[in-house]
């Protein structure tokens, strides 16, 4: 018990945080809590006012952060035996979801929680990648960029296959949309083979490495999309970030799934320690044996990958591909995301449920500002000084010091 | 050796840049532009309108550049259409305040400028020729103005403003303003940024839908398009119909914004028309003759609802909609 | 092995030169009126700002730390004088205060990075969140800056006309006694080589008994004040302050920081180099506004491709040096 309240301490100032957010909005902004259970029927979603006699999923209002956390808990593990049932993780599943967007239930939940872990989900995607990444000691700064590519070229391809003059126009139209998914991941995975060329492959120090790419890139996805914005409404690739399935919006389980396949990959097997080891010590972990250049490299690799889901993601939510605006400036948000949830930017120590944490926080203030009505003005302000004082909780050195005022103080008590 | 390599490196850098090398005829009225950048089908639309425009002019040779939305990167291409020793200059300014230097810097240079979409704010007169473009703070007066004329004296409205601090932002949320100060009983519930793009439109919708306020919500003004495109996605999924539970209004005029007015989904957009690059060159070309042009030029625009005949204009200069049909979504190039 | 030695180190720096050339001649040969001395003087008037920048983010990134706050100071100083003369304050007050809370904001955020030990990279980020937010605080309009006595002194007396069209600004010298009072710094005085020693080797540093806690904090302060200073010189080269304005010019500086040969790593390289950064930033801004056809997207390709080979050529350098080293 012992040991996995340790586990568990870098979690404590993030979600001490988020509680505090949730308990401001609680009190503070109507309905924010209230959950509605919505029929789904893609086109015209007949609005389904609180049915009474739903007592478990219906009005859930201002649940206590324990019972929040309780909740999380339990999504976890409905979610890794989600994935076992699917096996093959996303890819498997994505067949069957494509029944008209219809959901397993045919229900939904509805409400601002659900909102807020949906827009998250890019951030939390990104932060998956963001997390292994840094842990080694590196960043990616491209990530960004990398979205837009690998939304510029699914629209690009959904909209060609659409127009039915390309190769797999022989398919009917429910399954052709995993060409430009499939299309999009291989390529944003390559971008990240790129970065992890540069970084592990010549040693260029990672910040210009991702430079590169961050300013490229979006030179790149312009290039592919003409410079226009696409859209397209193909029911497959619209599903990603629109659907539902199981109570929650579609992109909540890639989140939970990719979590889940990262998690199983960096503490089930040796990977996590190897980059652990390489992010403390890079030298001294090739001398015993660690391949370190290979898993760098792969962690670049995979942050890639997460970028080009992430990137389908926003350009499925708003079902068109924008070059210039899809995630601009979203590399920061998951850089905060990461170091919010404990993981520490000198590399060595990671922890991907923190990076999760830190992400729905992110998304709980703009959320929260936007409910508000806070000025659109000022929004920046609040959110640079909650990561600030995060950081801060975070800091260890920082925790040393107030604990050092606060003994002191305590000691003096005593004497007196 | 190591010398020789890095001597080589650096050529092949160098070369990078080279795409061609271009010696321009001197017949020709030598034209310098500077666009503002591609942030959004609207303006990629006008300088697709700007660069065709100058293919089919046999006299005109143009000079692109692209400020990628900064006003530093603008200055700096004035600066050297000035050195560069063009015949005309055009921008379409990132913002209002700034030009006043460079502007001199190109009358002494005794080099015409036209101003294109934007104004902008100077102190002394003559620093620019003509301006061409639209009237933002007219734009939001009109969306103002149907809102009155379709919804009446009593609606509560939900803005998606701008980009923060951008001229359109501003001016169309004065504009708007301006005419429902006088009526109390049309009042701006909720306000907030969607950056004038669809993913953030939607975002910002998603949680005005979720506010207390949300079912107050009446009418929904946004400040471009796109955000309004981002917005009906975010009502639908809230299970509302646009366009008869939220009247959705909106400006600029995109041709995906006319298919869902005529699919009902979206009832209004004031135009603001990116395609005046043959005005541009007309004007050029007068000014290179050595005639006179007006100082202020106004576009040719229209606005699109799905009513028709609703006057947005002023009783002395009206403005009568048009309702949107399949020939005109047809019709539309952007 | 009588043959003269280049020194190593000086390689990088030589290589951006040389590159500034040989663009230049390129850009002389392809296009008529490029070879003006106006094109050279504009050079300097269009980028004194980012040059002033580029030189805090060169110390920062010598000591082996980051800066991302600048762009964000850069536009919270020109609005804030702005809006103060607007208002009617007196200029030369509006540009101390913009100057000391420049001062004030960069200490803050080199005490935060030193006595917490939070990455530099994490608190810059939040101050350029913090500071932008500030700037629209103080004005959500751009706001010009009109028939000020102080700002028309600076415009009309401080500028050495050099003939029709050329004039050397103000600004421009103001960037070239900041460059030189930073090469000084950093070359020849005591606190300046600290930050070379504490770039190189923080432990090593620390155990020479060089203040590490002092020097950063300082170097963070003179970083807050070059970007600040840029605000003041952006404010008078436009005569005008936008809370929107310098949008990630952090990276354009940080890019020219690189390019002018300085390691991201810390401890190597020259504050010189950031001028020559900075230039060739600025030659091919120009070279492709001669051009006029390059569509914006390859525009930024080509700067990409150019950091490029401008990292390439360094980790080469680099490596050679260390295999000599080794071998000597």
């Amino acid at each position: 018990m012992n040991k996995s309240s340790n586990k568990f301490r870098h979690l404590i100032w993030p979600l001490v945080s988020l509680a505090l957010l949730l308990l401001f909005n609680a009190i503070f902004t109507d309905n924010f809590f209230k959950i509605e259970v919505k029929k789904q029927d893609s086109a015209q979603a007949v609005q389904a006012p609180s049915v009474p006699g739903n007592p478990s999923e219906n009005n859930v209002s201002a649940v206590d952060p324990t019972e929040a956390a309780a909740k999380a808990a339990a999504e976890e593990v409905e979610a890794a035996k989600q994935t076992v049932q699917e096996s093959a993780g996303q890819e498997a599943q994505a067949p069957k979801k494509d029944e008209k967007g219809v959901s397993i239930f045919g229900y939904y939940l509805y409400g601002t929680p659900i909102d807020i872990l949906n827009q998250g989900s890019k951030v939390m995607v990104l932060a998956i990648g963001m997390t292994l990444v840094i842990a080694t000691g590196g960043i990616d700064i491209s990530v960004g960029a990398v979205m837009a590519i690998a939304g510029a070229i699914a629209a690009l391809l959904i909209s060609m296959l659409d127009a039915g003059n390309c190769v797999g126009a022989g398919m009917g139209p429910a399954w052709y949309w995993i060409i430009p998914v499939a299309a999009a991941l291989v390529l944003s995975t390559l971008a990240g083979f790129w970065n992890g060329m540069l970084v592990a492959g010549f040693g260029i120090q990672p910040m210009v490495a991702t430079l590169v790419l961050m300013v490229a890139g979006r030179g790149v996805a312009q290039l592919i999309t003409d410079g226009q914005i696409i859209t397209f409404d193909n029911p497959g690739l619209v599903f990603l970030c629109n659907g539902h399935a199981l109570f929650l919006p579609f992109s909540v389980w890639i989140v939970v799934a990719m979590y889940v396949i990262a998690g199983l990959l960096t503490r089930k097997t040796a990977f996590g320690l190897f980059i652990e080891s390489v992010g403390n010590n890079e030298r001294a972990s090739r001398y015993a044996g660690i391949e370190a250049r290979r898993i760098k490299w792969l962690t670049y690799v995979i942050c890639g990958f997460c970028a080009g889901v992430a990137g389908l993601l926003a350009a499925s939510n708003i079902k068109c591909a924008d070059s210039n605006n899809a995630g601009l400036y979203l590399e920061l948000d998951a850089i905060l995301a990461t170091v919010i949830g404990g993981t520490s930017m000198a590399g060595g120590r990671f922890f991907l449920s923190g990076s999760l944490v830190g992400a729905i926080l992110i998304q709980t203030l703009t959320t929260t500002m936007y409910m508000k009505n806070v000025s659109p003005a000022i929004v920046q302000v609040p959110k640079a000084m909650v990561v600030i004082i995060v950081c801060l909780l975070q800091s260890p050195v920082f925790r040393a010091k107030v604990l050092s005022i606060f003994a002191s103080k305590a000691a003096k008590g005593g004497v007196q | 050796m190591n010398k020789f390599a890095t001597v080589i490196m650096a050529a092949a850098a160098a070369t990078l840049l080279v795409t061609g090398c271009s010696k321009s005829d001197s017949s020709k009225i030598k034209v310098g532009f500077s666009q503002v950048g591609a942030e959004s089908d609207w303006r990629k639309a006008s300088t697709e309108s700007i660069k065709g425009e100058a293919e089919k002019r046999a006299s005109i040779d143009l000079t692109f550049s692209d400020a990628q939305q900064k006003q530093e990167n603008q200055i700096k291409a004035i600066r050297n259409f000035i050195s560069k020793g063009v015949d005309v200059i055009s921008f379409s300014p990132v913002v209002a305040t700034g030009f006043e230097d460079v502007l001199k810097e190109a009358k002494e240079a005794e080099i015409p400028v036209v101003l294109f979409d934007r104004a902008v704010d100077v102190s002394e007169d003559g620093l620019y020729v003509s301006f061409i473009g639209s009237d933002f703070v007219e734009e939001g007066r009109r969306a103002g103005r149907w809102v009155l004329k379709n919804v009446g004296e009593n609606a509560n409205v939900a803005e998606l403003v701008g980009t923060v601090g951008s001229a359109p932002a501003i001016d169309r949320k004065k504009g708007f303003e301006e005419i429902i100060s006088n009526y109390p009983g049309i009042k701006i519930i909720k306000s907030q940024s969607g950056d004038f793009t669809r993913a953030k439109g939607k975002e910002v919708m998603e949680s005005f839908l979720k506010s207390p306020e949300a079912d107050q919500i009446q009418v929904l003004f946004a400040h471009n398009d796109d955000m309004a495109l981002g917005a009906i996605q975010a009502i639908e999924e809230a299970g509302k119909k646009p366009g008869k539970d939220i009247i959705i209004i909106s400006i600029d005029g995109v041709k995906t914004m006319f298919e869902q007015i005529l699919a009902g989904k979206a009832n209004c957009t004031v135009e603001c028309n990116p395609l005046i690059g043959a005005q541009l060159f007309d004007v050029v070309e007068q000014i290179h003759a050595g005639k006179s042009v007006p100082s202020r030029i106004p576009s040719v625009e229209g606005v699109y609802d799905n009513v028709g005949g609703v006057n947005v204009g002023t009783d002395r200069e009206p403005v009568v909609t048009k309702k949107i049909t399949q020939e005109i979504v047809d019709s539309r190039k952007y | 092995m009588k043959k003269f030695k280049f020194p190593m180190r000086y390689v990088p720096i030589s290589a951006t030169i040389l590159v500034f050339f040989i663009v230049y001649l390129i850009g002389i040969i392809s296009f008529e009126n490029f070879g003006s001395p106006k094109v050279f003087l504009d050079l300097f008037v269009d980028n004194a700002y980012l040059g002033i920048a580029a030189i805090g983010t060169a110390l920062v990134i010598l000591t082996g730390g980051i800066d991302l706050s600048v762009g964000s100071i850069i536009a919270f100083t020109s609005i804030l004088i702005a809006k103060m003369i607007a208002t009617g304050s007196n200029a030369l007050v509006a540009i101390a205060l913009a100057l000391a809370i420049g001062i004030a904001f960069g200490m803050l955020q080199g005490w935060l990075i030193h006595c917490f030990s939070l990455p530099p990279f994490l608190v810059t980020l939040a101050g350029m969140f913090f500071i932008r937010g500030c700037g629209f605080i103080v004005s959500e309009e751009s706001i010009g800056i009109k028939n000020d006595p102080v700002f028309n002194f600076i415009q009309n007396d401080l500028t050495i006309k050099l003939g029709k069209g050329m004039n050397l600004r103000f600004i421009v010298i103001v960037y070239i006694v900041v460059l030189i009072a930073a090469i000084f710094f950093s070359q020849r005085t005591r606190s300046g080589r600290s930050i070379y020693a504490i770039g190189d080797n923080e432990l090593a540093a620390t155990l020479m008994g060089i203040p590490v806690g002092r020097t950063k904090i300082m170097t963070y302060t003179i970083a807050g004040f070059c970007s600040a200073l840029a605000g003041v010189v952006y404010a008078v080269y436009l005569k005008a302050g936008n809370p929107l304005n310098c949008v990630g010019l952090e990276m354009d500086a940080i890019a020219a920081v690189v390019i002018g040969g300085t390691l991201l790593t810390g401890g190597v390289g020259y504050v010189f180099g950031s001028l020559f950064g900075v230039l060739v930033l600025g030659l091919i801004q120009t070279l492709i506004v001669f051009d006029g056809r390059i569509n914006s997207w390859w525009t930024r390709i080509i700067v990409g491709l150019l950091v490029l080979a401008f990292i390439f050529m360094q980790n080469l350098i680099t490596k050679i040096s260390k295999s000599k080293s080794k071998s000597q």
